[in-house]
């Protein structure tokens, strides 16, 4: 096996055991309404080991975890015993949520408050936050899910009761079995966050219940999908975090991010098609409405703000560089022309050469010290060089946004402007149409036939 | 009669670090009283300021600091208390590494020390200038007492000079030795006593590293035999780990400053704790 397919074969691994158990998890918390409850226990479990190091145990000791389930325990009594099922929503009664962003809000100020008196406090609350994915052994994988499947098969059997409390029906000693329901989720938070970290927990828990929710009907189904997206998302954001050269945990919870978004947009796109004609055009005309009004807010800014970032130019001025070029005199395009093929130059000569200098500093080839000190100053000038023609074209491009300014500026947001009034006052008038009397007998939805109104 | 004289000669400074803080205490004797503003088992660059340390800013005659981009929190601080009326900024005094990093970077990576690699109090003989620009403030504003910083700072830097000897025999013979750091602390220590750090472990300091540059780095070590790895208090434990493991390294924390490490508790000990470890961890990869 190649090295890196051995770096990340454990880490997957150890993805795939949280995404079984956190899927299952984060459809219970979905169907409480308590988003936030896992980011509060794994809070607390953060405060839990803090108060281990404050009583000289390691961070990635026994004690540490020890002292994190104990504190898990207590919040998870406070959770059990704050829900109040029986009382209605309304004006006088408190959410869970509410307590429960208390509880997250403590223990982090708690957390800070104690870690500024421990060792290497800072470098704690970072690692306990993008969490070691990269770092997770073997054992580790083995220990949390043998841990997971023991929770599992107790949540198994009691699935009855736990899912009745989830869903709102009426149990029997409601308090204990919640209680034991926030106690098993702190156990999973508390292991899954000593390997992950807080954000991607959280991400595991959320995106493979929410997109479940999405696209499946029965329970057991959101269940399977679930597990099918956590396990794809981490075999996606590991490919990732290795070709893009990214930090492991982070590039899993953008890729979770992303695939939330797709799955979004997706739905979004497949609502309007099952929709009836009259639907379709009332969601089209919305959005070509919010299209022009943004046309025209990026005409306006380029107008107002030319030396802004203006990332939508930049982006189609490189796939189509004729609307810069055309904004360029012929001298400022064979300058802008020169500056790129000196830029891609550069920066290959400078690959080049950082290869030559990391082989010598490796010690897998030999420089004396004088031609390394000298190959030190040239990269230096030369790393110079490329980031002054960067400047160049920076600059050429600002020249040709002060031209762009009116010319491209003053139509897109006429146009923008134009677009976005058609579309309001076309739906305007169907709405018009469809407050008509005559449109009383028509079925709603259905377009109404001109004969019908004569 | 006597003690509140004495107590109203005392000049009050303020070093921003525990090593600063060592080297005036040895420079000023019983003439000052200094604490140091961070503590050394935290993150300097992310210090939260105390109201104690803002308090013992505001009443100090002498503010001693590494200078560069290490203490950001400090132009907060300033904000808040008027900053003592003298200042010494210690990088001036020392011959700086890692300033050919140009200051227009063209591959637009995040670069945290811009000016300079500012851990310099890792090699024993900057503690030369930087003594010598403490003894100059100190003498500013205590002129009559020149002759007792010049003699506390001669005694200092006569028994400092005695244990840079001991120590240099000490890994004398690991000169050239190749290691791989956590973070990018160590160039001077390394310059000092002959050791080329080969790479870090930490591409970008407190942004954990991709796996591409992991399996780089472990390849990197395999091929060229580097079998140490030195590490930090803080460092992601686990990560070290596996990248020793992966590689047939060794780890060996040392300590990057006065008091991060039980042992290390002054200036001299520092050195002596940071040169036994890792003579030990060479000597045993023979």
């Amino acid at each position: 096996m190649t090295l890196p397919l051995e770096l990340l074969l454990v880490p997957f691994l150890a993805c795939v055991v949280l995404a079984g158990i956190h899927a299952y998890f984060g459809l219970h918390v979905l169907a409480r309404g308590v988003i936030f409850v896992d980011l509060a226990l794994a809070q607390v479990a953060a405060l839990g080991m803090t108060a281990a190091l404050l009583f000289g145990h390691g961070p990635q000791s026994d004690a540490a975890y020890y002292y994190a389930l104990a504190f898990t325990a207590v919040a998870a009594a406070v959770f059990a015993l704050a829900r109040r099922p029986e009382l209605p929503p309304g004006p006088h009664v408190v959410p869970q949520e509410a307590l429960i962003g208390i509880v997250y809000a403590a223990a982090a100020a708690l957390t800070v408050l104690a870690l500024d008196r421990v060792p290497q406090g800072g470098d704690q609350i970072k690692q306990l936050l993008v969490g070691g994915l990269l770092g997770v052994t073997g054992e580790d994988v083995v220990r949390v899910a043998t841990l997971y499947g023991a929770v599992a098969l107790v949540h198994w059997l009691c699935r009855r009761p736990l899912l009745a409390l989830s869903t709102g029906g009426a149990v029997t000693h409601a308090r204990a079995w919640d209680f034991f329901f926030y106690f098993t989720l702190g156990l999973v938070v508390t292991s899954s966050v000593r390997i992950a970290g807080v954000l991607l927990v959280f991400s595991y828990l959320i995106v493979p219940a929410v997109v479940g929710t999405w696209v499946a009907a029965t329970l057991a189904r959101r269940l399977v999908v679930g597990m099918a997206v956590g396990g794809a998302v981490s075999a996606l954001g590991l490919a990732a975090a290795f070709a893009w050269d990214l930090p492991t945990g982070a590039a899993v919870v953008a890729t979770f991010a992303a695939v939330l978004a797709v799955t979004a947009l997706l739905r979004g796109a497949v609502a309007i098609v099952r929709r009836r004609r009259h639907d379709r055009v009332r969601v089209l005309s919305a959005t070509v409405s919010v299209a022009g009004v943004l046309a025209s807010l990026l005409g306006a800014s380029l107008v107002v703000f030319p030396a802004a970032d203006h990332f939508w130019l930049d982006f189609t001025e490189r796939w189509a560089p004729p609307v810069r070029d055309a904004f360029l005199t012929p001298g400022e395009r064979q300058v802008f022309a020169d500056a790129t093929a000196a830029i891609a130059r550069g920066t290959e000569e400078l690959r080049r050469l950082r290869g030559i200098q990391a082989d010598a500093q490796w010690g897998t080839r030999d420089l004396a010290p004088e031609q390394r000190e000298r190959l030190g100053q040239f990269l230096a000038g030369r790393d110079e060089l490329v980031a002054g023609d960067r400047l160049v074209l920076r600059s050429l491009r600002q020249r040709a946004r002060e031209r762009q300014r009116f010319v491209l500026g003053i139509p897109l947001a006429l146009a923008g402007a134009v677009v976005a009034a058609t579309a309001v006052i076309a739906r305007h008038r169907r709405r018009r149409r469809g407050a008509d009397p005559g449109s009383l007998t028509a079925t709603p939805g259905e377009p109404v036939s001109r004969t019908s109104r004569c | 009669m006597l003690v509140p004289l004495l107590v109203a000669a005392t000049i009050t400074v303020a070093a921003t670090t525990t090593d600063l803080r060592e080297l005036v205490a040895a420079v000023g004797g019983d003439r000052v009283r200094v604490e140091s503003l961070t503590d050394p088992r935290q993150d300097p660059h992310t210090r939260e300021i105390h109201p104690h340390q803002l308090a013992l800013l505001g009443r100090s005659d002498l503010l001693v600091r590494v200078g560069l981009d290490h203490e950001p929190w400090l132009a907060r601080a300033a904000k808040s208390v008027p900053p003592p009326a003298h200042d010494v900024d210690c990088s001036r005094a020392v011959a700086l590494l890692g300033t050919d990093t140009p200051r227009l970077r063209a591959d637009r990576g995040t670069h945290v020390h811009a000016f300079g690699n500012p851990h310099y109090w890792l090699d024993p003989e900057n503690a030369h200038g930087i003594t010598a620009a403490i003894a100059d403030a100190l003498a500013r504003i205590a002129p009559a007492d020149r002759a007792v910083f010049d003699e506390n700072r001669r005694r200092f830097l006569a028994r400092l000079d005695a244990a840079l000897e001991r120590w240099r025999a000490r890994l004398a013979p690991h000169a050239g030795a190749r290691v791989v750091a956590v973070h990018d602390t160590w160039p001077y220590f390394a310059r000092r006593f002959g050791l080329v750090v080969a790479g870090t472990v930490e591409e970008r300091p407190g942004i954990p590293p991709s796996p591409a540059y992991v399996a780089t780095l472990i390849e990197r070590m395999r091929a060229s035999g580097v079998r140490l790895v030195v590490a930090e208090p803080g460092a992601p434990a686990s990560l070290v780990r596996r990248i020793a493991d992966g590689a047939g390294a060794r780890v060996v924390t040392l300590a990057p400053s006065v008091g991060a490490d039980p042992e290390a508790g002054d200036y001299l000990a520092l050195f002596e704790t940071n040169v036994t470890r890792l003579a030990a961890a060479l000597d045993s990869l023979r």
